[in-house]
């Protein structure tokens, strides 16, 4: 057997689909060829990997919701259950989206307020004092009055 | 592969009107279908809705069912064609689970009871399979899940598929090779830890 008959029948050995003839040609040439032997081996792993992977068990009540399915088909699907069932999820959702809509509203309007009385502070002469009393120019023109005065 | 005399009797009874048979059939098969959906489509939700729509698929054509076919291998089609077709629900549908009761959480119950460590590692070589499988196209995942999953024959897969045994030779064959590149990092890691 060459190596590229044996790579072709490496699946089959693994599953135990070869015939008696094959599978000694097979074990006999994996024995000489490292090659060939190494990608069985490969393979061989692979396959257990399968073996220790985890098995589940169906979800809890699994045939009580077949069979409630199968009950609610027979009735023609039609259910009012289900229907309200529905109606409040999409009540539900709207409820979502509009409050965030809503408070979303509420955050900007709020935000944009606070910008204003900043911005309109910032440029009002009002409160704009060039010498502030405690200030390096403060004190100097405090100096030149009283010098003034004198 | 034939079928047991369990099945057809359950076959037998439900053909004669009793509904309650159809509930012993999917009591029979539920974890079989459920773990063969799972690895096809790699998440419990969907997962579920698959299993379930089998069944019902099931219920509709079991009264067509020839006894000459086995009852597994039809049920497997049915999935294995059920997960192909599948469409994710849309986010509305899935944000509840819906029971005659009422919502619920879903939980994923492991068949057997091992060693937290088993558990560990079979968690490990789980989601490593699933995320590999899901990159494979769904025929190629198809006959390896029912292969190394379901431990079918070639015979059973071929049966399953509805196509030859050449085909599903030369499938496993592909998808063994694809997932050997996939999985190589992980196999490797896992060869190291093990010697």
């Amino acid at each position: 057997m060459n190596c590229s008959k044996t790579h072709r029948l490496i699946s089959p050995y693994i599953d135990g689909e070869l015939k008696v003839r094959d599978k000694e040609a097979f074990e006999s040439h994996i024995k000489s060829c490292r090659a060939c032997g190494k990608a069985a081996e490969e393979a061989r792993f692979q396959h257990n990997l399968f073996a220790r992977a985890e098995e589940f068990n169906s979800p809890y009540g699994f045939s009580t919701r077949v069979m409630a399915n199968i009950a609610s088909e027979k009735t023609g699907g039609f259910s009012l259950t289900l229907l309200f069932t529905r109606f409040a999820e999409v009540i539900v959702l709207l409820v979502i989206i509009f409050s965030g809509i809503i408070s979303g509203g509420f955050l900007s309007d709020r935000l944009m307020a606070e910008k204003k009385t900043l911005i309109i502070s910032s440029f009002s002469l009002d409160i704009f004092e060039p010498t502030p009393p405690d200030s390096l120019g403060g004190v100097y023109l405090a100096m030149a009055e009283v010098k003034n005065e004198k | 592969m034939s079928n047991n005399s369990e099945d057809l009797s359950i076959i037998g009874r439900f053909k004669n009107g009793d509904e309650a048979a159809f509930e012993e059939l999917i009591i029979n098969y539920q974890d079989r279908i459920y773990n063969l959906c799972l690895y096809m489509l790699g998440n419990r939700h969907d997962a579920e809705d698959a299993a379930q729509d089998t069944f019902l698929k099931a219920y509709r054509s079991l009264n067509d069912f020839k006894p000459k076919a086995s009852l597994y291998t039809w049920l497997y089609r049915i999935a294995v064609n059920t997960c192909i077709d599948h469409k994710r629900k849309p986010f509305f549908e899935s944000i509840f689970r819906r029971s005659d009761t009422g919502t619920e959480m879903v939980i994923d119950y492991p068949s057997v009871l091992p060693s937290p460590e088993k558990v560990y590692e079979s968690k490990q070589i789980q989601y490593a399979l699933q995320k590999a499988l899901i990159k494979l196209s769904p025929k190629l995942r198809a006959v390896i899940v029912l292969k190394e999953m379901e431990g079918l024959s070639y015979e059973e897969i071929a049966d399953t598929l509805d196509v030859s045994i050449g085909t599903v030779k030369s499938r496993i064959s592909r998808a063994r090779e694809e997932l050997r590149t996939l999985l190589k990092d992980f196999t490797e890691q896992k060869q190291i830890s093990s010697v």
